[in-house]
């Protein structure tokens, strides 16, 4: 019955102007980022920018999907918003919960859909910031043989596999915030809100904030680890965010009325 | 559990049927101790003014909304399990809702796959609303009457044993509205129970066999067309031969304690609850030197019945429209 659930969302997911938009235009960001890396990276190293010294070592590719990483989760964050809210507010989810009264098969058949199509423009973004780095590493005279090599293919999955991860954990806020607004609009608002300026300013203003906070825990997974969370710390408290966070929208779609 | 055993006694041959149904929304009583009974196979109108808790009683039947008391039974499945009933029921609850950018085609194919119904159903259904050649459309590019008949096609992909219609002639223009109408009856034919809501008594009487009222979340009347037909009264219009003596009539009639109503465009008078007087009435005319050119029975119009039984007038807003759509 999930498989169900997740087919029928497929045929929304997969209509052009949504797979087209958001995998290209994805994809295009995650280039960008690795062009601006290249183009900007020093010759010798200090400042924030990585040096083209540093840029030439194994794990050198994954600057760049690193410095996608906030854009790529604040994306998938969005979409599953949006897909879930967007049910709502357009009335479409009375049709869905008469052909599938049983809610939690059609919520977990959602969320599996969303989120492969998600983790597929994760992918896709990355394989052609990859092309990209690799463009822009041959003009600016960057050797990339450590970046083939097995250290380097270590690198880039690992990299690959923390983005996937913390792609999940955004598609998972992303259906609760649209589940609770009910409104596309205001889902939007509200979470992009939060996730950007305003974790910016409590981490800023308190920074022990950013060992905790979910959108902070979720970039330090997607770049492998930060300086105020580490890696392991992150994954296990965002583990608990999401596993609540799962909870309460499954409790909420299940038992509320459907009056829209 | 008195009212458990009461209605699996009674749900033999009945599509649905609730005991004591009711909902509240916080403080707000919407549906009321609402006891239904639509015999299988028959096509059910569901009556009332806006907010009298129609849709609500629909949400309830289709799952989307939980009772706060109350128990039933729908296609013999029980109604705080909807997954054991929906499978056999099809729905088209308020306006049409579909995906936008989908089309019409797309929007079918996306709930064929979550109710694991065959593909094959899509063509006949667009083709049996009339869609077939539009199905490639978005959505968003459907006039108001096609996005009905999508939503039509949609109850349909099932094959429904019972069809849930919410207002469904909304929307449609006179065409489209009398197709709709031979479109229900053709499905009631097959021998499927529909249970359409509307506002307007027109179309009830025009393709129901049973009629279910309410007013303020409680039920009203709930029976055939026919019987809807004999709580209608009747009065008797009488037209003098003599212009000038049709007030002198009505005083007569007032003087015998009658309600009258002088009625100037016609030349004549109305009386109520008066057919069987008919015959005194012209003789007491003819005494007091008032020659009857014009004797006869009016019955009353379904809509007065509607808005005795539902206790609204045509002074209501709700009244009002649906009056003037009756008309």
């Amino acid at each position: 019955m999930i498989v169900a659930a997740f087919r029928s969302e497929w045929v929304k997911l997969k209509r052009p102007n949504l797979l087209v938009g958001t995998y290209a235009g994805l994809a295009l960001a995650a280039s960008l980022f690795a062009i601006l890396l290249f183009a900007q990276a020093p010759a010798r190293g200090g400042g924030d920018l990585p040096s083209l010294a540093q840029l030439a070592q194994p794990n050198g590719l994954i600057h760049g999907v690193n410095r996608a990483a906030v854009l790529l989760g604040v994306v998938a964050f969005g979409i599953a918003a949006t897909q879930i809210a967007g049910e709502y507010s357009l009335g479409t989810l009375r049709q869905l919960l008469v052909r599938q009264p049983r809610r939690a098969v059609l919520l977990a058949g959602k969320f599996l859909a969303v989120l492969a199509f998600m983790l597929g423009a994760v992918v896709f973004a990355s394989l052609v910031a990859t092309v990209a780095a690799f463009v822009m590493a041959h003009a600016r005279h960057v050797p990339t043989g450590a970046w083939t090599s097995s250290a380097g293919i270590t690198d880039l999955a690992r990299a690959l596999g923390d983005l996937l991860v913390a792609t999940v954990g955004f598609t998972i806020f992303g259906l609760v915030v649209g589940l609770l607004f009910r409104s596309s609009v205001t889902a939007i608002i509200v979470g992009f809100a939060y996730l950007l300026p305003f974790e910016a300013v409590v981490t800023r203003i308190v920074p022990h904030t950013a060992t905790w906070l979910p959108g902070q825990l979720l970039q330090a997974i997607a770049t492998g680890g930060q300086e105020a969370a580490g890696f392991p710390r992150a994954l296990i408290l965002s583990a608990v965010y999401v596993v609540i966070a799962g909870v309460v929208a499954t409790v909420v779609f299940v038992r509320r009325d459907v009056t829209a | 559990m008195r009212s458990i055993r009461t209605v699996e006694r009674m749900s033999s041959g009945l599509a649905v049927i609730t005991t004591g149904l009711t909902k509240e929304f916080g403080e707000r009583r919407v549906v009321d101790s609402l006891d239904l009974a639509i015999p299988s196979g028959s096509v059910c109108g569901f009556v009332g003014p806006n907010g009298a808790g129609k849709t609500t009683t629909i949400r309830m039947l289709l799952g989307l909304i939980r009772p706060t008391r109350g128990s039933g039974r729908v296609l013999d499945g029980d109604l705080d399990h909807p997954a054991s009933y929906l499978a056999g029921v099809g729905a088209l609850i308020e306006s049409p809702a579909f995906y936008p950018q989908l089309s019409g085609r797309d929007n079918l194919l996306a709930l064929v796959r979550l109710g694991r119904l065959s593909p094959s159903a899509i063509p006949g259904v667009l083709e049996r609303v009339g869609l077939a050649d539009r199905a490639g459309d978005r959505f968003s590019r459907y006039s108001l009457g096609m996005k009905q008949r999508l939503g039509i096609a949609a109850a349909l992909l099932p094959a429904p044993s019972l069809l849930v219609l919410d207002e469904p002639t909304n929307g449609l223009d006179p065409a489209g509205i009398v197709e709709m109408r031979s479109l229900i009856r053709s499905l009631a034919d097959e021998g499927m129970t529909i249970f359409v809501s509307s506002h307007l008594l027109s179309e009830i009487e025009h393709i129901c066999d049973r009629v279910v009222m309410i007013r303020s979340g409680r039920s009203v009347f709930q029976g055939s067309v026919a019987e809807l037909h004999g709580m209608r009264t009747s009065e008797l219009v009488i037209r003098t031969e003599q212009p000038g003596q049709l007030g002198d009539l009505a005083q007569l009639l007032c003087d015998r304690g009658l309600a009258v109503q002088i009625e100037e465009a016609s030349g004549s008078v109305s009386v109520s609850d008066a057919v069987a007087l008919a015959g005194e009435l012209n003789r007491a005319a003819f005494d007091a030197g008032i020659v009857v050119a014009h004797l006869a029975e009016r019955a009353g119009s379904l809509e007065e019945a509607y808005f005795a039984l539902t206790g609204t007038h045509s002074g209501d807003v709700e009244a009002v429209g649906a009056l003037g759509e009756i008309q």
